[in-house]
């Protein structure tokens, strides 16, 4: 019996009893329904968070030319210690003999110390003075400011495994001049890919410049939202050309935030600048240098090792011996939020206060708790919806034994004209497939529309990807070929001279 | 060579704790082209008898060879495609498939066995049906046919595959006289025309008369089994009853 004649059968026996047909049908309808929707509030709500962690900058990573380290802050960027980086030293690897520079086991690491503990450090003594933090602004007044970083560099960062965006920076002060307006900002040299890795971008008119502007190292602009408001108001500034450096750029978009928290404002180093082709500016003021290379990791949970890997590249290309330290800095973002403040005292005073690099560690693990919790989530959901697919199956099982009872007559005639055991046993499988597949598919379509009910009325966050609808899909055939084969088999097993004496 | 050669055939149920000797040794040779007419009151075991013969059932000891194949041995499978090919079954209660027209009844053997195409099915269905008479029935269902015309639909049925022997059980049981005399007719015309073989239960002596040999059960045992000197020809008697 060829496999299209039991699908034939099966449908032309489901198609007699329409109304038992239709009810069972609903019962597995409404259990693909449920997890299919289940699974696309889970993964919308996985991948919101996945987004605001990412805009939150938790997978971002700096890498600053110059290396100016507190003590406190000893081996920040989560750099390796120091057996580690033996290891991991191609020489010794490779040569199996240690170079004949070695370190004095008993001397002290060789890091530099640039400031010991200072009154001023702890982060929670009130001050009637200034800090030297608060004198001196996040830029540290050029501590062990250094050209050590190169386009090259860049390029062989986005290179590495795990990164997933690389923009090169140079950022200085400027006066800009358009008509007869002035406006002093910071000037920030990047690449095309910073959009993509400042998440709270929105472009209110333009756009960014592109990557053929960049390798021309054309003189284009885009103004932050603060800086075009200052220089033309409300009248659209693309198109329009300012004065940089005595030559003429042309605007060609403005920079806006798109999240609530953040408002273009005066000094704000975001919008309240202008972003240029980093080429550009090496053209223009003949510099082959950058100030930093801003990194995002592809995973937040990457972001330590991402930024280890960094390391010991730049040290590599920049050939530094391991006795000496590196020459830049590779800082999270995790880590500049934390120091730039706006954690609770309390919060503040457990994190700063105790263990140097501990804060690094807990906005990691934050982000990599949230993963873990809407994964859980997602989890925890489609297996509540599975409730009412194991109950769509029960439905399906008991349909089918009802129907090997009334159709025992029809089993007997079946096999007296030959049908196998076998046979019997697909036909009644085929069936109960038919029931559980027809059901799901409707659940798809059900749930399909149900999730984008709910994106809308409740503005949730829904995804559905073609794997959950796959998934479903099988899981619903998989609960008609569960559910079937007990039935099936009951009928497979029917002695052919009492199937036919049955009434 | 005998078509069809029983050797010592045992049949025992267990109901309960009470074994049930059904069949308490049959011996017997049908050769190709009898009409056999079995008869015995119920419980004779002539029922048991031909669920054996027709390889519905297992023998608890004993030997049965058809076509010189020792049946009484093979799997379930096995017995399955000699069903499906060797032999036809017509039955008292005709059993059609309700809610399913005459012509899918007839095509139910060519579903099973070796594979067939629709086109191909429905063809020699709608043969079997005209050499039955109910051509201009074909898509009518069980319950739209009478019982006559139900019966034909189950001969034609066991003829699809065109088996060497037709075993029909009380296939007048449920039929009034004129129709059970058109029954014997299309069986002694196939036995006549095809050469196939019949092998026919009743409890009714009278319809026995239409065998070319007849055989009692009593008890599980054959307790006659002679020639019909006196057989009754179906085609004359059609011709004197009144139509309707």
């Amino acid at each position: 019996m060829t496999i299209g004649s039991s699908v034939s059968i099966a449908l032309r026996a489901l198609s007699r009893n329409k109304l038992q047909t239709a009810l069972t049908t609903i019962g597995m309808t409404i259990g693909v329904a449920t997890v299919l929707t289940m699974i696309a509030l889970g993964s919308g709500a996985e991948a919101a968070i996945e987004q605001q962690v990412r805009a939150a900058g938790m997978n971002l990573i700096v890498v600053t030319a110059g290396n100016y380290k507190a003590k406190t802050e000893d081996d920040g960027g989560g750099v390796v210690d120091h057996q580690a980086r033996w290891d991991a030293d191609p020489r010794v690897r490779q040569g199996g003999r240690r170079p004949v520079v070695s370190p004095e086991p008993s001397a002290p690491s060789p890091r530099v110390v640039l400031a010991g503990f200072h009154p001023e450090d702890d982060p929670m003594e009130k001050h009637d003075h200034p800090t030297a933090r608060q004198r001196l602004g996040d830029t540290e007044a050029g501590l062990g400011m250094a050209a050590t970083l190169t386009p090259a560099d860049a390029e062989a960062i986005r290179k590495l495994r795990g990164v997933q965006y690389v923009s090169e920076g140079i950022h200085e002060n400027i006066h800009l001049t358009a008509g007869d307006k002035r406006w002093f900002t910071r000037y920030h040299g990047g690449d095309v890919s910073l959009p993509s890795i400042r998440r709270s971008w929105t472009f209110t008119s333009g756009r960014f410049f592109t990557a053929r502007e960049q390798s021309k190292q054309a003189p284009v602009v885009v103004l932050g939202a603060f800086v075009a408001q200052k220089l033309y108001g409300d009248v659209n500034p693309v198109g329009q050309q300012i004065m940089l450096w005595k030559q003429p750029f042309q605007v060609v978009g403005v920079v806006g935030s798109s999240s609530f928290m953040m408002t273009p404002a005066a000094g704000d180093d975001q919008f309240d600048a202008i972003y240029i082709p980093f080429t550009t500016i090496h053209r223009i003021l003949n510099l082959s240098k950058l100030n930093d290379i801003t990194i995002t990791a592809a995973s937040t949970g990457e972001v330590t090792r991402v930024s280890k890997d960094v390391t010991e590249l730049l040290r590599a290309r920049h050939g530094i011996s391991m006795t000496r330290p590196d020459d830049f800095t590779v800082a999270t973002q995790a880590r500049q939020s934390l120091a730039k403040g706006g954690l609770r005292p309390d919060v503040a005073r457990a994190v700063v206060g105790n263990v140097g690099g501990l804060e690094k560690v807990t906005l990691e693990q934050l982000g990599r708790t949230l993963d873990r919790a809407t994964k859980t989530m997602t989890a925890l959901l489609g297996s509540i919806a599975a409730v009412s697919l194991v109950v769509g199956g029960i439905g399906i099982m008991n349909i089918m034994l009802l129907s090997v009872t009334e159709r025992t007559r029809e089993i007997g005639i079946r096999r007296a004209v030959g049908a196998r055991a076998g046979d019997v046993l697909r036909q009644f499988l085929v069936e109960a497939i038919a029931l559980s597949v027809i059901g799901g598919l409707a659940g798809i379509l059900l749930g399909a529309v149900a999730s984008g009910i709910i994106a809308q009325m409740l503005r949730w966050s829904t995804s559905i990807s073609p794997a959950s609808v796959a998934l479903s899909f099988a899981v619903a055939a998989a609960v008609g070929v569960f559910f079937g084969y007990y039935p099936a088999r009951q009928a497979s097993r029917l002695d052919p001279i009492e199937s036919l004496r049955f009434e | 060579m005998p078509l069809l050669r029983v050797r010592d055939l045992v049949k025992t149920y267990q109901v309960g704790d009470v074994a049930v000797r059904a069949l308490r040794g049959v011996t017997l040779d049908i050769h190709s082209g009898e009409f056999v007419a079995v008869v015995g009151p119920s419980g004779s075991g002539k029922s048991t008898f031909m669920h054996i013969l027709g390889c519905l059932d297992h023998p608890t000891s004993g030997e049965y060879w058809l076509e010189e194949r020792d049946v009484s041995r093979l799997n379930d499978d096995e017995l399955s495609a000699i069903r499906n090919r060797q032999i036809g079954f017509v039955f008292q209660g005709f059993n059609l498939l309700s809610r399913t027209s005459a012509v899918e009844n007839v095509e139910l053997p060519l579903l099973y066995g070796k594979s067939v195409s629709a086109s191909e099915r429905r063809k020699r269905a709608l043969a079997a049906l005209d050499a039955v008479g109910l051509a201009d029935r074909a898509e009518h269902h069980p319950n739209q046919l009478s019982g006559g015309q139900q019966q034909r639909v189950a001969i034609a049925r066991s003829l699809l595959n065109n088996p060497s022997i037709l075993f029909a059980d009380e296939p007048t049981g449920n039929l009034d006289s004129r129709t059970s005399v058109e029954v014997m007719d299309i069986f002694q015309r196939l036995k006549e025309e095809r050469g196939i073989t019949i092998v026919l239960i009743t409890h009714e002596p009278q319809v026995a008369e239409y065998g070319s040999r007849i055989i009692a059960f009593k008890d599980g045992q054959i307790v006659s089994d002679e020639a019909n000197s006196t057989q009754r020809l179906a085609v004359g008697e059609l011709a004197l009853l009144p139509v309707g």
